[in-house]
């Protein structure tokens, strides 16, 4: 109970820190909101008059204060660039973010622990080198790159997706996922590449173990030793990595979908970045970095699920 | 120093050290408006012998600017790494040092960074500061700080509590004496493991800033702005794209090399 306590304490502390460190990039560096929805060429007056109405003459506690408020109280203020409220977006946007980050996850999972597994059993031999290789090549290039090539291939060459843009699930499903594809795959690719390396000396670790040597003993089948009891141990840091990765995946995702002019939350990210849409990057960076945050305490619940040892300390 | 000779330490070295060489050389031999000059009647011509590497849209020779782009996309990165190492050496040696209040403070305040992603904190920081070279080195620095810190810190908790160091502070070292001759000094190896893993990602990171036009502006070239200016003409010249595409990979490949070989040379745990 304790446990559970001085988490929830954990995380609203990091919340409120979180909330600290977004407003201070987006307050105390140049550049303010009246000067974006005036243009720079408009009225000195006008201007001080705005800021005046937009209390940004105000000490930044005070600032930071109303800005909180809002936030609690469910007013998160309203776009500059989209005139729409800022809460509406990003629930729409969070919607079709959250598929293409499940399918690169999912992508990413079931192609990199068997190829880790394969490198592993097959230690210092080639299948090692191959896949290990790939792996290593797979980390070294950028996901844009990688992006630029589908497009490329599977688009403009083949035809089978479709290059860019998004199609609503609750419209289509097929053409959701068929929009959803490429992007998810560009974003699971580098993602793979790091699993495939985590699991491969994870499990290299495992096989190397007195449990191991004692079920060959005992005379189990090589693949049950393999699937069964190592991976059983090796799932657990696997799972943890991978959760880990949220955070990248959510970096990677402003690249990923300005590149497939994919209407999600990295898409609306990069927009409000490129329009200084004060109020919008101040939502977005706080909801991504809140994300990642649970997204890492989520791993931690998990990876008891996965490890029975591990008790609540 | 018997473990680096390895085919992977020895062909990520070379990778590197061609990298950084041509970072260096390549402004010194090629004279600056090689990389801008336009010619109209050349554009996009495939590598000939003429132009090794083909011409972009503009007609400008993409080997000449690939060769530039080398000392501006090293040099942030570089650039980058350094300050991170800067920022982040002195809060996790006080932080694992000190221990107590002091650790919780600040390891407090870099877990909670930890949660921006890098890349998200880097374009924040870049886009409220204006996009320019210097601003992509403070974005990337700022955002690689924790990751440092944190590795740091881990470090010097770990050397503070091994016999010499409280044989020193026992003989009446200062913790000033303690930190720079005896905690410093052993906590560097894995930190070079790890500030040569953030130059591969830093490389990664200034391509993604200059692709989305928040990092090196033009006519200044830099492999990701590289990238960027390729996406309309794929069809018709690819090199356009692979030629910045592949520089990037190989002195990312070369730096992940050298990394992984730094890491089984320095970190017994994982030979």
């Amino acid at each position: 109970m304790s446990y559970i306590f001085n988490r929830l304490l954990s995380i609203a502390l990091t919340l409120f820190l979180i909330t600290i460190i977004t407003f201070a990039v987006t307050t105390i560096l140049p550049g303010d909101v009246a000067t974006m929805i005036m243009g720079t060429q408009s009225n000195p007056e006008a201007l001080a008059g705005l800021r005046k109405a937009l209390g940004l003459n105000d000490p930044l506690v005070l600032q930071y204060g109303r800005w909180i408020g809002g936030m609690v109280t469910g007013n998160w203020g309203q776009s500059l660039i989209f005139k729409v409220p800022v809460a509406d977006l990003l629930i729409q946007k969070i919607k079709a973010s959250s598929l293409i980050v499940v399918m690169s996850m999912g992508i990413a999972l079931i192609c990199a622990v068997p190829l880790g597994v394969w490198a592993a059993v097959h230690r210092d031999r080639w299948q090692d080198g191959a896949s290990s290789s790939a792996a290593l090549v797979g980390v070294s290039l950028p996901d844009f790159f990688w992006g630029i090539m589908m497009i490329l291939l599977f688009a403009r060459t083949l035809g089978w997706f479709p290059s860019s843009g998004f199609a609503d699930p609750s419209v289509s499903l097929e053409q959701a996922l068929a929009h959803a594809f490429l992007p998810s795959l560009a974003l699971g690719l580098g993602l793979m590449a790091h699993l495939t390396r985590m699991t491969r000396s994870t499990m290299t670790g495992i096989l190397g173990q007195e449990f191991i040597r004692v079920g060959r003993a005992k005379g189990l089948k090589e693949r049950t030793i393999v699937w069964r009891y190592a991976l059983a141990n090796a799932i657990g840091p696997v799972i943890t990595v991978a959760g880990l990765q949220v955070g990248y995946l959510f970096g990677s995702i402003i690249v990923i979908e300005t590149l497939f002019n994919y209407t999600g939350m990295g898409w609306l990210t990069y927009q409000a970045l490129l329009n200084r849409d004060i109020p919008l990057i101040q939502a977005t960076v706080f909801v991504i970095a809140a994300v990642v945050m649970l997204a890492n305490l989520a791993v931690d619940l998990l990876y008891m699920v996965f490890d029975p040892r591990i008790q609540l300390a | 120093m018997r473990r680096f000779l390895t085919a992977k330490g020895l062909l990520g070295a070379a990778l590197v050290i061609a990298m950084v060489l041509t970072a260096i050389v390549a402004p010194l031999v090629i004279p600056a408006d090689y990389g801008t000059r336009m010619t109209m009647t050349a554009r996009l011509r495939p590598p000939s012998e003429l132009h090794w590497l083909g011409t972009d849209q503009l007609g400008r020779d993409l080997f000449y600017r690939v060769m530039l782009g080398a000392r501006t996309s090293l040099g942030i990165a570089g650039a980058a790494v350094l300050m991170s190492l800067v920022v982040g050496l002195p809060i996790g040696m006080a932080a694992g040092f000190y221990r107590g209040g002091v650790d919780n403070a600040l390891m407090r305040l870099v877990d909670t960074l930890l949660s921006f992603p890098v890349l998200l904190l880097a374009l924040t920081i870049s886009a409220m500061l204006g996009p320019s070279i210097p601003n992509a080195i403070i974005a990337i620095g700022i955002a690689f700080t924790p990751f440092l810190a944190r590795i740091v810190r881990g470090e010097a908790l770990r050397v503070t509590q091994m016999p010499y160091v409280e044989a020193a502070r026992a003989a009446g070292a200062t913790d000033l004496n303690l930190i720079l001759r005896h905690v410093a000094p052993n906590v560097m190896p894995p930190i070079i493991v790890q500030a040569t893993i953030s130059l591969a990602f830093a490389v990664l990171a200034e391509a993604s800033l200059s692709f989305l036009g928040l990092g090196t502006q033009p006519p200044q070239s830099s492999w990701g702005l590289m990238i960027q200016a390729s996406r309309d003409y794929l069809d018709v010249a690819p090199w356009t794209g692979l030629v910045p595409g592949a520089a990037v990979a190989i002195t990312v490949l070369g730096l992940n090399m050298s990394g992984d070989i730094l890491r089984d040379v320095f970190d017994p745990r994982t030979r």
